[in-house]
């Protein structure tokens, strides 16, 4: 084997033992008993795996399947409501010509890269003042603003890369431009539907801050939030039942990524194929 | 019915004009073929009719109506695109009764209309499969199938053939000559190819530079070009243009230089503006000229001396490429004509059949001796 190719292989390794090391200790913590968990000379693999962690979840005081039960239905939510208002906004950045278009796109870019916790005051007060503290609906609002502007430029990728001569030919047909937008372009978005859907679901999924701050109630609060609420005490921390909690809360997201992971690439990489 | 008129039409860019100052007049029912080399102009003058751009200046009318702000959906017409533009998730029937459904038709008429052409074009087996299940040329019938389903008023084509290969291509603008012979509808139809043009035409806009060049018919175009481009444009192979003196002497005209002689019978008042000694181009057909080997001058009008620089064999003919000082030249000859690479050949030809340009404007200078358009 060339030398190149050998450091390349150990660079991967490295690479990948980095992204996946917290994975396995997850995994690995997560059917350690309480004692093994917690104790100062850590183990790499239980020595004597156990599966009350995840019974204690099933069937201990803690509401877990009210947790994820809202953690899903926030999160589906999150996503449907941003990709409803996204789509028309995505159309118009792609189709329409105005003279502000550039400046308006950006500006869309830009709001992305505020931090979250710059978010937080001025949605709390929002939320305040409209009465959704402490509410399913009042997440939902928060989730999709942060995921809004994203949602928008992944789906004006996908609208980019639909020929402009099949909305063309509707046009000629007669048809007004929201018809066009809804029996035209969005049957032939549809991978590109789901897959800013699902990115949005899973940002929405992760997010910590949001629910920390505007749920107070335990039983709406979601997965994320309550891991870190519930798992924590005052004197000692539950690590075997948080990496449990942890691990289930990680497998929907792994499988909504596996689920559409192609049309993800397609998506990140059709603009620039299509010279959007 | 519908007639055309396209009044001082502009269309800029920000700082590009892709049309300037374009008039024209469309009779009804009339097949006007747009032609021109890539960035003319003739794609964005179509869209313009149709709908689909506005202009930045002038007017556009049908039937003396101005429909400038028009919607395109509400202006009758029907258009069949370069790239077909036909609905992926849509069957082929799918794909041509979508249009109709816009107009509330009852849906009886709709399927009436929808099989009646698919008969026309011979597509009806084809009904229940999606765009990506055809070939290009079954695509092509779509297009065209979804156009004429709607018996619009005007039919406009966006260069249709261009994605087809060249057999398929000939095929097809027979096909779509006789279709336009039984919709009878005005039809403007976008092409690079002069060979189209010439063949499909009732009348063809030669444009450049996003101006109209010479608007006629094909025998018109061929005969009496207006300008060096519209000659060098229209015509296979394209004429060579040669540099040469103007010299007057004795009531007629001499045209000399880098391997050109000729004697043109001066008429009182030729309206030939140059000086003497002064430049002009002139041009001939290639299949105006007759070939034949050495350096011998032949007692001929036009007398053209150089060397074979290219042999194109066709077939039943050849192309025989000759350069000269003054520039170089085509002539069509018979395939069993002996001709090599580096002959010196002479090149003659009958005074009747010379084109003579401005060597400046490049515009046709007028010449009476020149044949009349068939």
């Amino acid at each position: 084997m060339k030398p190149a190719r050998i450091v390349q292989a150990i660079a991967l390794a490295l690479a990948l033992a980095w992204s996946l090391a917290p994975v396995y200790w997850m995994l690995a913590t997560s059917f350690k008993s309480e004692l093994e968990a917690a104790q100062l000379d850590p183990t790499w693999w239980p020595h004597a795996a156990t599966l009350d962690n995840y019974r204690g979840l099933a069937g201990g005081t803690l509401p877990f399947v009210t947790f994820f039960a809202n953690t899903v239905i926030t999160c589906l939510a999150t996503a449907v409501v941003a990709v409803v208002i996204a789509l028309p906004a995505a159309y118009a950045l792609s189709r329409a010509r105005f003279r502000l278009r550039g400046s308006v796109a950006y500006g869309i870019l830009v709001s992305r890269m505020l931090p979250l916790v710059v978010l937080l005051a001025p949605l709390y007060l929002l939320l305040l003042h409209a009465h959704l503290l402490d509410s399913i609906l009042g997440l939902v609002v928060g989730f999709a603003t942060f995921g809004l502007p994203f949602a928008v430029w992944m789906l004006k990728t996908f609208i980019d890369a639909v020929p402009i001569e099949i909305e063309e030919s509707a046009r000629v047909d007669g048809y007004p431009r929201w018809q066009i937008l809804l029996r035209i372009v969005v049957p032939l978005i549809v991978p590109g539907l789901l897959t800013t859907g699902a990115f949005v679901f899973m940002e929405a999924w992760n997010n910590l801050i949001f629910p920390l701050s505007f749920i107070t109630t335990l039983d709406k609060q979601t997965l994320a939030a309550a891991l870190v609420v519930t798992f924590t005490g005052q004197f000692k921390t539950d690590w075997g039942g948080m990496m449990a909690a942890a691990t289930l809360t990680t497998l929907p997201l792994m499988f909504a990524f596996f689920a559409v992971q192609r049309s993800m690439a397609r998506g990140l990489t059709s603009g620039a194929i299509a010279g959007a | 019915m519908a007639r055309i008129s396209l009044r001082n039409i502009e269309k800029r860019y920000d700082d590009v004009v892709a049309v300037a100052d374009c008039s024209l007049e469309i009779a009804d029912r009339e097949f006007v073929v747009l032609v021109g080399p890539s960035g003319s102009g003739k794609t964005t003058l179509l869209r313009i009719i149709a709908g689909l751009e506005h202009v930045s200046a002038g007017d556009v009318l049908f039937d003396d109506v101005r429909v400038n702000d028009v919607d395109v959906g509400d202006r009758d017409i029907a258009m069949v695109f370069q790239n077909y533009g036909l609905y992926p998730h849509m069957t082929v029937y799918d794909n041509m009764a979508f249009g109709l459904r816009r107009r509330d038709l009852p849906r009886a008429a709709i399927d009436e209309r929808v099989r009646r052409t698919a008969v026309l074009l011979a597509i009806e087996p084809l009904l229940a499969r999606r765009p990506r299940q055809l070939s290009g040329g079954q695509r092509q019938r779509v297009a065209l199938g979804r156009a004429i389903v709607r018996d619009p008023a005007v039919f406009l084509l966006d260069e249709p053939l261009s994605n087809l290969d060249a057999h398929l291509r000939v095929q097809m603008r027979a096909e779509i000559l006789k279709v336009h012979r039984a919709v009878t509808a005005t039809a403007v139809y976008v092409t690079h190819d002069q060979v189209e043009a010439l063949t499909m035409g009732d009348r063809i806009v030669v444009m450049s530079g996003g101006r109209i060049q010479q608007v006629g018919t094909p025998g018109e175009l061929y005969d009496r070009p207006a300008n060096q481009f519209v000659a060098s444009f229209i015509g296979t192979p394209a004429m060579g243009f040669l540099t040469c003196r103007l010299e007057r002497s004795g009531g007629s005209l001499r045209l000399a230089g880098g391997g050109v002689h000729a004697r043109l019978p001066a008429e009182p008042g030729l309206p030939i503006d140059v000086p003497d000694g002064g430049p002009v181009i002139i041009a001939i057909r290639p299949e105006r000229l007759a070939l034949s080997r050495g350096d011998e001058r032949a007692d001929a009008d036009v007398v053209v001396q150089g060397s074979v620089e290219v042999v194109e064999m066709l077939g039943s003919e050849q192309y025989v490429h000759v350069r000269v000082p003054a520039g170089s030249v085509t002539a069509r000859v018979p395939r069993d004509e002996p001709v090599r690479i580096d002959d010196r050949v002479t090149l003659t030809a009958s005074a009747r059949h010379l084109h003579v340009f401005d060597a400046e404007t490049g515009a046709s200078l007028a010449y009476p001796q020149m044949a009349p358009s068939a």
